[in-house]
């Protein structure tokens, strides 16, 4: 197995080594500078601050075209106070069908984090509910952000449809572990230089297209990694014999859909997107305290599904410009895990969120989102808020 | 493990058949259709789709290699949006 995955990244370097040494001189490139700034708030009535400013960002996107075939792609994220490279991706196109891609780069796995999260693509004021540290005790970047890596990427015309495809190996997840430095069966995905094993994750997606003007794509996407590392030992306080989590798999499967469709009856462009994101890991011994060893069904379920409609071809300058949205997401963190939103009798179950946003395009990349949210959880607790964000696309 | 290979593989198999199954096709629609049908359909997918006046030529050649890698467009698609959006700028 180990053999076969070194085969296929010798593979993929050779290839790419090759070519680019053939493109490395041809000289002039062609370099853009885009990307997006934003400002956001929140109002919460039944908070003491009740408006707050909470949020900016500013993302600068470099691209450079290097040759008809080399391509690098890179961000700049800051934002609240953090500033990282998102991305800084280097991409050769091999033949019509293939593109070849290293570095680091937002996970194809999904729809959500490469093509709907950035700043500008994304029409509500924040993201979908999502496994990240407002829900779990981590961000998990299950199925966004970044990984450090290879794919390898294409789109292949079928007719009067089309697919496309992205396979990819990388860093593999890592098993979370508590501030005693336990694992504790939470995952996280972004493991950009920190890997704690040789094992790597490969993963990948594929898009269908079925119909000849494109308007629906599905995609189907997988990944598989060892979570856990010899290193971290378990003793069984029972009988006080160790072992390790150096088998210990993440492994992951999501469903997208996207359709966007102009509606001339309805003078309208009408948007249905969503995703459905599951993640298991395997059955592993934790510690639920310093004398009581513990194991759980490790699996969370996460969606979401949104509409939204643009009355884009009216003549109302105002009601043209205007797009109503309707997004309804869930969380479902295991059912018996020491942490994950609980029910009043302690178990597991799902948070919900249900957001009814407006959008006012100023162009085609700026715009100011505002949305009232409504998160639902499993011990009755809910949270109403309002949110407002501006984005500016450059 | 064995699960994600044996889904590679299928990937793979099926992606080959599809390519294929694209070669006998004798008549394919979407390769029929003109550059700015295909910027009609296509670049509005994700984000609302750019005018043509909102880059230049040099801009959209790069913008072009862009996005035909984050949004897996296929080779000929690309090629005639971005013939298109510099023919119309
Ligand atoms: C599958 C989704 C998808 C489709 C289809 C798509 N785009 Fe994009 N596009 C994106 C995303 C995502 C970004 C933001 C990239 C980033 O900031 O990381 C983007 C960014 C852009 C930008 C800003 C500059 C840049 O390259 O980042 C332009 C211009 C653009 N797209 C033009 C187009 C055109 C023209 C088409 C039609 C051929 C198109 N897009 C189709 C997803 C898509």
């Amino acid at each position: 197995m180990r053999t076969l995955k070194f085969m296929m990244l010798g593979l993929l370097l050779s290839g790419f080594a090759t070519v680019y040494a053939q493109d490395a001189t041809t000289g002039a490139t062609k370099i853009v500078v885009s990307g997006a700034g934003c400002f956001g708030a929140v109002y919460n009535a039944d908070e003491d601050i009740k408006v707050n400013f909470n949020h900016y960002g500013f993302s600068p996107v470099f691209l450079w075209k290097l040759s008809d075939k080399l391509f690098f792609e890179s961000e700049i994220e800051i934002q609240d106070g953090n500033m990282e490279l998102e991305y800084g991706k280097i991409s050769y196109s091999l033949n019509k069908y293939m593109t070849f891609g290293c570095g680091r780069m937002l996970s194809p796995f999904g729809a959500y984090g490469e093509r709907w999260e950035p700043m500008f693509v994304e029409r509500f004021p924040n993201s979908p509910l999502r496994a990240d540290d407002e829900q779990l005790p981590d961000d998990t970047h299950l199925a966004w952000g970044a990984m450090m890596g290879l794919d390898v990427r294409g789109g292949i015309p079928l007719g009067s449809a089309k697919m496309n495809y992205a396979l990819f190996i990388s860093n593999g997840p890592l098993l979370y572990k508590d501030e005693n430095g336990r694992p504790t069966g939470l995952i996280q995905y972004e493991n950009l230089l920190d890997e704690n094993n040789t094992n790597k994750e490969l993963g990948g997606r594929i898009g269908i297209l079925p119909f000849s003007n494109s308007s629906l794509e599905i995609g189907f996407s997988g990944k598989h990694g060892i979570a856990g590392s010899a290193s971290d030992s378990i003793m069984n306080l029972t009988d006080s014999s160790y072992s390790n989590y150096a088998k210990i798999g993440a492994t992951a499967t999501a469903v997208d859909f996207n359709y966007v469709k102009s509606i001339p009856e309805l003078s309208s462009v009408i948007t249905v997107r969503g995703q459905y994101t599951s993640l298991t890991v395997d059955k592993a011994d934790y510690y639920l305290n310093d004398s009581t060893n513990y194991s759980f069904d490790n699996s969370q379920q996460n969606y979401f599904a949104q509409f939204s409609i643009r009355p884009a071809m009216v003549k109302s300058k105002l009601f043209k410009n205007l797009e109503f949205l309707v997004r309804y997401g869930s969380l479902t963190a295991p059912k018996d895990a020491a942490w994950g939103a609980k029910d009043l009798n302690g178990a597991g179950g799902a948070v919900t969120r249900l957001d009814l946003g407006l959008c006012y395009w100023f162009s085609w990349r700026s715009g100011l989102r505002v949305a009232y949210e409504m998160t639902s959880r499993p011990d009755g607790t809910k949270t109403n808020e309002l949110l407002a964000k501006f984005v500016t696309g450059f | 493990m064995k699960k994600i290979l044996t889904i590679i593989a299928i990937t793979c198999i099926t992606i080959k058949g599809m390519l294929l199954i694209n070669g006998c096709a004798a008549t394919s629609e979407i390769q029929a259709k003109s550059g700015a049908q295909l910027w009609g359909e296509n670049c509005l997918r994700c984000h609302n789709a750019p005018s043509p006046a909102d880059y230049s030529d040099a801009q959209w050649a790069t913008i072009g290699n862009h996005m035909k890698v984050r949004a897996s467009l296929t080779s000929d698609e690309i090629t005639k949006v971005i013939e298109f959006l510099q023919s119309a700028n």
